[in-house]
This record gives structure tokens, C-alpha cells and sequence, in this order.
């Protein structure tokens, strides 16, 4: 059975029931709708001996089968959340015809047909399933290790488990919950100096501030200060003020010794995290890119390294102090006077009742601040960016008033909060309040009765101020946990996501790449339910300048992105020079192949930065040839710094057809063996394009070029054009070949060649 | 038949199919006959302005606003094969009310399971770990649990209080009135509100 879905026991048993057996099914796909479209779980499977399709719901418990003569052509109805696979159900006695080339088959009077539900979870596998379905009617033979299955059954690389989410390639196993605080420990294995200073500091610290209240109560009080004390003499009391001086200023010592090396050891550590994750992010695919948006990732590389950083440095050494003070205060108390603490601790249990039903109330109020936040800033990003819209349409005052109803409903999130919080606050203050004053009540009746002298009550009190710091901690800390590990999931996500497009294991080098290029049978899609390549063919021989035209979103930059390696092919092959791309190695590809897309990219910089980003090490005349080749030079030169202006965002802006020029030149100073201009003159006017493509022509003289276009003119240097129409290659030749045809170049020049009679005739 | 031809200086005879594109026009009760298909779907036969008839095995209807006004501007299409010429608009039906009843029902049949996003009624469990959310929940077509990535974009209120619940593989769950909830699925869900 392929590995689409796999049958459960009591399924297989049901279906032999039915007289399909286990070895005769081709594959099984599990639906989660019934046949109502609602939730249920149902089974298709293909029997091969019989040739039908079958399909079992085991919640509706019905059974129905559909023969694979009479069924014909099935395509998937893509709904809202739910899928539907339809086939076409011959007329009786209708023979069904072999689609014809455009994949349509006339289906005279068949018969539109349900086969069956499922909502977007199997959407992947059922479009697998039918796949199969199509290349078993024409014979084929799939593999088990067939590309298409590839989709869903992705492996972790490390130990072999398939994805639980395929788009998000993070394994569970290996990236366990316990196992990402000790992880992350080992940022900090280089500084062990630094963190046992840290823990001695705080260790001494901890045991001066549990020895000043001994020592400014009882021994102050009751042994020096007190006329029956036993070292009652005034010197004394310049030693125990004398002592008492200077572990203060030990406190004070050890604390800068602990500031100064907590900031060596977390200024590294942070700045070594966010390095990890930007490189991690940088090795990422196209399509994770695609999938999230840029915002999100720069929080992600400046907040979470943050906030792992403070966890560890705020939160882990208080942690240990905090605990090892809360033992030592409590059992102090106890020991001093246990009728004393046992008041104290009266109040302890409401407390703890009020933190448990009002501290979630405060948090959730938190969250929902926060989230109101973002989405005003969302909100006042948007509309910044858009300015030049909102002021050519007047809409200033509706953008503030839109801003009016973001901002208040912040405030109102604010308010709450905030009134959460000064109630549970001050009511906890008022009851630790009402029990410290009942225990200087108590404590004074202790005194005036002499069990207890007024020094130890000193200490007592000293102590009992203590108790409140790590309590007060204490509940701030599972939530300091909480962000720590989302923060940290978040990094090893980036961290521990597989790229999807890798490098070959043993890399191919091709140092001289001749151009020639070929598709063998290539299918690609960006979404399983949107089939962009369909089982395109062709090839173009070295030194070949080819043009591709075709509609919007017909699959043309696709081919770019293809040749480059931006994205794997679904199925297929695409060869350079015979080897697989997949085989060849990342830096013989960009070495060899340079693209000049739709989008030109102007980073931060001077413009001959700009122009050499893939050669840095370019001499200044190549950066000025390359210029002039491109027809930048001149606009170059009449900038005030030429071509030290700084351009880029925040710096001189540059006009569309300006940004495709550098981009042009940048691409033509790696003198690359195949060159793709990708829609690269589109923001260009005629003279302007002319000039660059004959430059470009004299300069890639004897290289590959491959040229898409919508603009006819732009093709018209080209050897020979391609047309692509539905994800193939349509028609193929030159110009005069193609009008010929009377296809879909034919369509294209006559609509713009109407177009320009139009102007020339003023209509 | 209404055509639009866009070529105007080439009067060949093939053209005329190259740049035929079919014209929407509105669909009513006089033009348009609507009837269940023999696989269950819907069939139309359709009466065009210069008085031919065209009939059509199987049309898709979609929403324009399937979510404020999933009863007005719908669209009938031939369904999208992702072939040549496949998946034109046949006509837009601007209230569906003024069809008869039998009509209203196959099309709202079909509608219905195009525009699945079955409603929540109870939530068992909402977690959220590695920032995704987890929900476990009853809805209007049964129990399901389904996944999020994130909540700032997958949970959309609208201005009149429905929520939209988009889930990791493109379901969609809606939560008419999130307040009506019990109480322990409403504080569940509601600080991503």
C-alpha cells in the first residue's frame, strides 16, 4: 500500500468484508468528513484487482463503490475548509476518451459526481491520492518513495520520525520541553568563571543580609546596648556598628562583583544568541520567508534572545538565593519564636487564595493589553506606510479617528488591568499589615512579660521584613518560566527548522558551466492545490537568449526560481549541464547564475555596494563598467556623491526604473554563464530598455540568457520564444513561427499591436 | 450569444474563438432555470438575451460576501477545471430570495458545504505551547481539534462581535457570539479576543 494513509485493523477487515483485499489496495486515503460534510471518518481506497474505487464511513457506516471505467477524470473542488473530489460518471455505454492535450476531455453528457469529502488537514494527501489514481488508469507504476509523497512524509533528519506538522519541520522528539533549559545552558558553558563569581557573591550576600538583623538586634541591642547585656562597655558598640559598617560594605562589594560579571557573561551570551538565530535564519528557504512575516521575525531575533538572556541572569541565581533565604528565614522565625510566626502566617493561606483566583485575571487582562497594543501599532504602521494613499485621498482625519477607536480600546484594556492590580496589591499589603502590627501587639506583650527581650523582637521584625522578597518573587517567577520557554521554543524553532531546499551531501562543483539547461517532466506547485508546472519539458542549448512569455501567474518566474534553486521541484528534474541542480553545489549555482528579478532589492548602502553585493571584492572599473552596461552610469554621475551616494531605505529614494538598473548592473558584474532577467526592464521606458538590451546583448554574447517578459518588445533579440499557458510550455519557436501558430504568442502581439494602433490613431 | 470580440482589425474566422470571453450577465428567475444535476449538484439551463439556450451539466455557485452577506451578489460559475477556457462566470445572482424555494435550497446546499466553517459551541481545551494553540472543540458538525499558528492572525473579531477561527492546515471555525459560550469555554478563548 502507498504511503498516503495507512488502514487501522478493524478497516481492512470491514473493506475484506466487502470483498477488497488487503494486498489488492493500491492506497488508502482517511477523510474526516463524512458524506454529509460533516465530521466523521470514512476511507477511500483504489482496488486494483477489481478496478474501483472504494469508499467506507465508518460513522454514517455506508459502503459504495465506483468503477474505474465508468468514473472518470476526478479534480478536487477546493471549498473554504473542506475539499470535495468529484469525478465524472459516464453516460451507459459512453467510452471514455484519453484527455487530449490541454488535459480537458470533452465529456459530452457525463455526469458530474461527489466521490468525496475532506476538510484542508487531508488536503495534501488527497490530492496524492488522486495522483495515483490518474497514473494508475494510465499504467504507471508508483514507487512508495515516489516525490509526491514526499509532501507529508517528511522526515527529521536526526532521528528518523515524520513531521506531526509538515509545515513547520520541528521534530517532537528531539526537541523535548525538559531538554531546552538545560540546552540553553550551554550558551553560558564558556563563562564558568563568571557564573560561580555570581553564585559566591550571592551566596555571601545571602549570609550578610541573614546575619545583619542578629547582629543589629540581639547583639546591639540585647548583649551591648541592654545594661544586664554581657559586653555592655561603649567600646562595643564602635565594634558592632564597626562590624555592622563593614559587611555593608561587603554587600556593597560583592554586588558590583556580581553586576560587573553578570553584564560580561549576558552582553556575550545575548549577542551570541541573536548570531545564532539571524544565521539560522539566513540558511532558512524561500518559503518560510513567505510564510512569515518580517515583523515577526525581527522580534523574534531582538526580544527572545533578550529574554532568555534575563531569565538566566534575574531569574535562575535569584531563584537559588531566594529559596535558600526562604528556608533560613522560615526556620530562623520558627526558632525565635514559633508563636510569633505562627501568626505571621495566618494571613499566608488568604493570600494565597487571592493570588490563585485574582492573579489569572490579572494576567489574562495583561495578555490582552498586550495584544491590543500590537494591533494599534500594527494599526499606526500601516497607516504611516500608506501615507502617500491617505493624503491623495484626503483621509487624514478618518485615519485618526481610526487610530481614536485602536487607542481606546488600549485604554480600556489599560484601565482594567490596572484596576485588577491596585486591588489584589494593596489588599495583600493591608492583611501582611494588620499581621505585622498584631505581632508588634503580641511581641510587645512578649517583651513586657520577659520571655522575650526587646533585641530578639528587633531581629525578629528584621526578618520578618525579609520573608516578603522571595515570596513576592516566588509568584512572579512561573510566569518569568513561562515566557522564558515560549521565547525559547520560539528560537529553537528557528534553530532546529530543517531548510527545505538543503545542499547535496557531496556537492557537485561545475566550474565551467557551458548554459545549457533542461526540465525534464517537471511538476511544481507552492500549494498542493494549485498546480502551477505541469509536467513541463524543454531544453535550452548553450548560448541560446530565450524568451518566456505567458500570463500572470502562469508559472514564468517560476521557471526562474526553479534554474536557481529557490525552490525543489515537485517532480522532475531540472539539469545544468546534465547534472541535477539539486546535486550541484550552492555556490557553483550563484557563482554561475545570476537573476535579475521583478523585485529589485536596494539594500542600506552606497551604490557601488549596491552593484558589487555578489562580488565584494570587485574593482572599482568593473563596478563603472558593469554601471555603464546597465545604463546607470549617467544617473549615477549626476548624483552630488556619485557612486559613494548612499541609497536605500532612510537615504536618497530612488525611482523604479533607477532600482532595475543597479539590480541589472549587479547582476552583470558577476559576468555570470546564464543570466535571467526576470521582468528586469518592466519599469523602464523604451529608449532606456533599448540601450540596456543591446548593451546586455553585446556583453552576453555566446552566454545563456533567459528573458521573461509581458512586453513583447523586451523578447525581441530573443533566438526563439517560449509561450507558457496552464503550467506547460504551449508553443515554442520564433516569432514568425509562433504568430503562425495562432496561439497564445499570437493572442498576446495582437492584443498590443491593437493597443499601439490605438495611439497611433488617437482613439 | 454575447460576445465580446477585442480584436478589431483581424477578421479572421478562428479569432473569433481566441478572444471569445463569455460576458457575466445578472441571473434571474426568468433567465435562469436551476435544478438538481443527476450527481446530486446543480444543472442550469440558461436563456440568453438573443434567445438561445444553453444548458449547463454542473455550475458552481460562490459567495461575494460569504461573510456579511452570504445571501446577496452570487456567483455562478462553470466549474474551475484548471483548464482552457474553464471556470468563466456565467452570472451573478443578486438576491438569492427571489428565486423559489426549491431553487434557494440546492443552492444553499451547495453553499453551505462551500462555505464549511462549522461553529463552535464548546471548548474542551486550549493550550498554547512552542506558540502554537491547541483547541480541542465541539462545533455544529461534529467534535475536532485543530491547531493555530499564533493567534494575532488566525483569531479575527469582527466589528459585530463573530468571531473567525483560522486553523493551521486553512479550516475555518466561527464562533457566532463568543459572550453566549459557557463559561469555562468563553474564558478559554477569551483573551485572544
Amino acid at each position: 500500500m502507498l504511503p498516503i494513509n495507512k488502514l487501522p485493523e478493524d478497516i481492512i477487515k470491514k473493506f475484506s468484508g466487502h470483498g477488497i483485499n488487503e494486498e489488492d489496495i493500491l492506497a488508502a486515503l482517511k477523510l474526516d468528513l463524512d458524506n454529509n460534510g460533516d465530521f466523521g471518518e470514512g476511507y477511500l481506497v483504489i482496488d486494483t484487482r477489481r478496478r474501483i474505487l472504494a469508499r467506507l464511513c465508518v460513522s454514517l457506516d455506508t459502503y459504495d463503490e465506483f468503477g474505474l471505467a465508468e468514473y472518470v477524470d476526478p479534480y478536487v473542488d477546493n471549498f473554504v475548509s473542506s475539499n470535495c473530489l468529484l469525478a465524472f460518471k459516464l453516460g451507459e455505454g459512453a467510452v471514455h476518451e484519453t484527455a487530449d492535450e490541454n488535459g480537458g476531455a470533452d465529456h459530452g453528457d457525463a455526469v458530474s459526481v461527489v466521490i468525496a469529502y475532506c476538510t484542508n488537514t487531508c488536503k495534501r494527501r488527497l490530492f496524492a491520492f488522486v495522483n495515483v489514481w490518474e497514473r494508475f488508469l494510465k499504467g504507471e507504476v508508483v514507487g512508495e518513495d515516489d516525490p509526491v509523497f514526499d509532501q507529508f512524509n517528511a522526515k527529521c533528519p536526526k532521528c528518523g520520525t515524520v513531521y506531526a506538522n509538515q509545515d513547520r519541520r520541528i521534530c517532537e522528539v528531539c526537541t523535548r520541553r525538559k531538554g531546552l533549559l538545560i540546552r540553553l545552558l550551554s550558551y553560558f558553558k564558556d563563562f564558568k568563571l563568571q557564573l560561580i563569581t555570581v553564585l559566591i557573591c550571592m551566596l555571601v550576600s545571602s549570609a550578610v543580609s541573614l546575619l545583619t538583623p542578629i547582629i543589629s538586634g540581639s547583639v546591639l541591642i540585647d548583649w551591648v546596648i541592654n545594661e544586664n547585656g554581657k559586653y555592655h562597655a561603649m567600646k562595643y558598640v564602635y565594634i558592632v556598628v564597626g562590624i555592622l559598617v563593614l559587611m555593608a560594605v561587603l554587600t556593597l562589594f560583592t554586588g558590583i562583583m556580581q553586576n560587573r560579571a553578570n553584564a560580561y557573561m549576558s552582553t556575550r551570551v545575548t549577542i551570541k544568541m541573536k548570531n545564532d538565530i539571524f544565521r539560522a535564519m539566513m540558511k532558512l528557504s524561500m518559503s518560510y520567508f513567505n510564510s512569515n512575516p518580517t515583523g515577526r521575525l525581527v522580534n523574534r531575533v531582538n526580544y527572545d534572545a533578550v529574554r532568555i538572556r534575563n531569565f538566566y541572569i534575574d531569574g535562575v541565581p535569584y531563584l537559588i538565593v531566594h529559596m535558600l533565604n526562604f528556608i533560613g528565614l522560615t526556620i530562623f522565625l520558627f526558632l525565635y519564636n514559633w508563636k510569633l510566626t505562627i501568626i505571621v502566617f495566618i494571613p499566608v493561606p488568604i493570600i494565597i487564595v487571592i493570588f490563585k483566583t485574582m492573579l489569572p485575571k490579572l494576567w489574562r487582562s495583561f495578555s490582552k493589553q498586550y495584544r491590543r497594543s500590537s494591533s494599534m501599532n500594527a494599526m499606526l504602521g500601516d497607516s504611516l506606510e500608506g501615507i502617500r494613499v491617505v493624503k491623495a485621498f484626503a483621509k487624514e482625519a478618518e485615519e485618526a479617528n481610526r487610530f481614536y477607536g485602536y487607542s481606546t480600546r488600549l485604554f480600556e484594556a489599560n484601565l482594567k488591568s490596572n484596576l485588577i492590580s491596585l486591588t489584589i496589591f494593596p489588599l495583600v499589603g493591608v492583611l501582611i499589615g494588620f499581621s505585622s502590627q498584631a505581632i508588634w501587639g503580641f511581641g510587645g506583650f512578649m517583651v513586657m512579660n520577659s520571655p522575650m527581650t526587646y533585641g530578639t523582637l528587633t531581629t525578629y521584625f528584621g526578618y520578618l521584613g525579609m520573608i516578603f522578597g522571595p515570596l513576592n518573587f516566588f509568584s512572579t517567577f512561573t510566569n518569568l518560566l513561562t515566557d522564558t520557554i515560549n521565547s525559547a521554543e520560539r528560537m529553537f524553532e528557528i534553530l532546529d527548522t530543517v531548510p527545505e531546499i538543503n545542499e547535496s551531501k557531496a556537492p557537485v562543483e561545475i566550474d565551467d558551466f557551458s548554459g545549457d539547461i533542461e526540465f525534464k517532466n517537471v511538476n511544481f506547485h507552492y500549494a498542493p492545490n494549485r498546480p502551477i508546472l505541469n509536467d513541463v519539458s524543454f531544453k535550452i542549448n548553450p548560448g541560446d537568449h530565450v524568451g518566456i512569455v505567458g500570463h500572470t501567474g502562469s508559472g514564468k518566474s517560476t521557471i526562474a526560481n526553479l534554474i536557481t534553486r529557490m525552490y525543489d521541484v515537485v517532480s522532475g528534474e531540472v539539469l545544468l549541464d546534465g547534472i541535477n541542480v539539486k546535486d550541484i553545489s550552492f555556490e557553483s549555482l550563484r557563482k554561475n547564475i545570476a537573476i535579475v528579478s521583478q523585485e529589485c532589492y536596494i539594500f542600506r548602502g552606497t551604490i557601488a555596494d549596491n552593484i558589487r553585493y555578489a562580488k565584494p571584492d570587485a574593482k572599482m572599473d568593473e563596478v563603472i563598467r558593469a554601471a555603464k552596461s546597465a545604463n546607470a552610469h549617467d544617473f549615477i554621475m549626476n548624483l552630488p556623491e556619485g557612486y559613494e551616494t548612499c541609497i536605500g531605505s532612510g537615504y536618497r529614494s530612488l525611482s523604479g526604473g533607477e532600482k532595475q538598473r543597479i539590480s541589472i548592473a549587479r547582476a552583470l558584474l558577476l559576468s555570470p554563464r546564464l543570466l535571467i532577467l526576470d521582468e528586469a526592464t518592466a519599469a523602464m521606458d523604451t529608449e532606456t530598455e533599448r540601450l540596456i538590451s543591446e548593451a546586455i546583448d553585446k556583453l552576453i554574447n555566446g552566454k545563456t540568457t533567459i528573458s521573461i517578459a509581458h512586453r513583447l518588445s523586451t523578447l525581441k533579440n530573443c533566438n526563439y520564444i517560449m509561450a507558457i499557458e496552464n503550467g506547460t510550455v504551449a508553443e515554442r519557436g520564433s516569432a514568425e513561427e509562433l504568430l503562425a501558430q495562432k496561439g497564445v504568442y499570437y493572442k498576446l502581439y495582437t492584443l498590443q499591436n491593437e493597443q499601439m494602433q490605438k495611439v497611433v490613431s488617437g482613439e | 450569444m454575447a460576445e465580446t470580440k477585442i480584436n478589431k482589425f483581424h477578421d479572421d474566422e478562428d479569432d473569433d474563438k481566441l478572444f471569445y470571453k463569455r460576458k457575466s450577465i445578472m441571473l434571474t428567475p426568468e433567465n435562469a432555470h436551476f435544478y438538481k444535476s443527476k450527481g446530486n449538484l446543480i444543472s442550469l439551463t440558461l436563456k440568453n438575451e438573443d434567445g438561445t439556450v444553453e444548458d449547463f451539466e454542473r455550475v458552481v455557485a460562490l459567495r461575494s460576501f460569504p461573510i456579511s452577506d452570504p445571501d446577496y451578489y452570487i456567483s455562478i460559475r462553470e466549474p474551475d477545471l484548471r483548464n482552457k477556457e474553464k471556470g468563466a462566470e456565467i452570472g451573478l445572482i443578486h438576491t438569492l430570495a427571489d428565486f423559489d424555494e426549491e431553487t434557494v435550497k440546492i443552492i444553499n446546499e451547495e453553499l453551505s458545504l462551500r462555505y464549511f466553517s462549522p461553529q463552535i459551541t464548546k471548548i474542551y481545551a486550549l493550550k498554547e505551547k512552542l506558540g502554537y494553540i491547541y483547541c480541542d472543540a465541539d462545533t455544529t458538525s461534529g467534535r475536532f481539534s485543530f491547531s493555530l499558528s499564533g493567534a494575532s492572525n488566525n483569531i479575527r473579531t469582527l466589528e459585530d462581535g463573530r468571531v473567525f477561527i483560522h486553523d493551521i492546515d486553512g479550516n475555518c471555525f466561527e464562533i457566532p457570539d463568543p459572550s453566549k459560550l459557557d463559561k469555562s469555554s468563553y474564558k478559554k478563548i477569551e483573551i485572544y479576543l
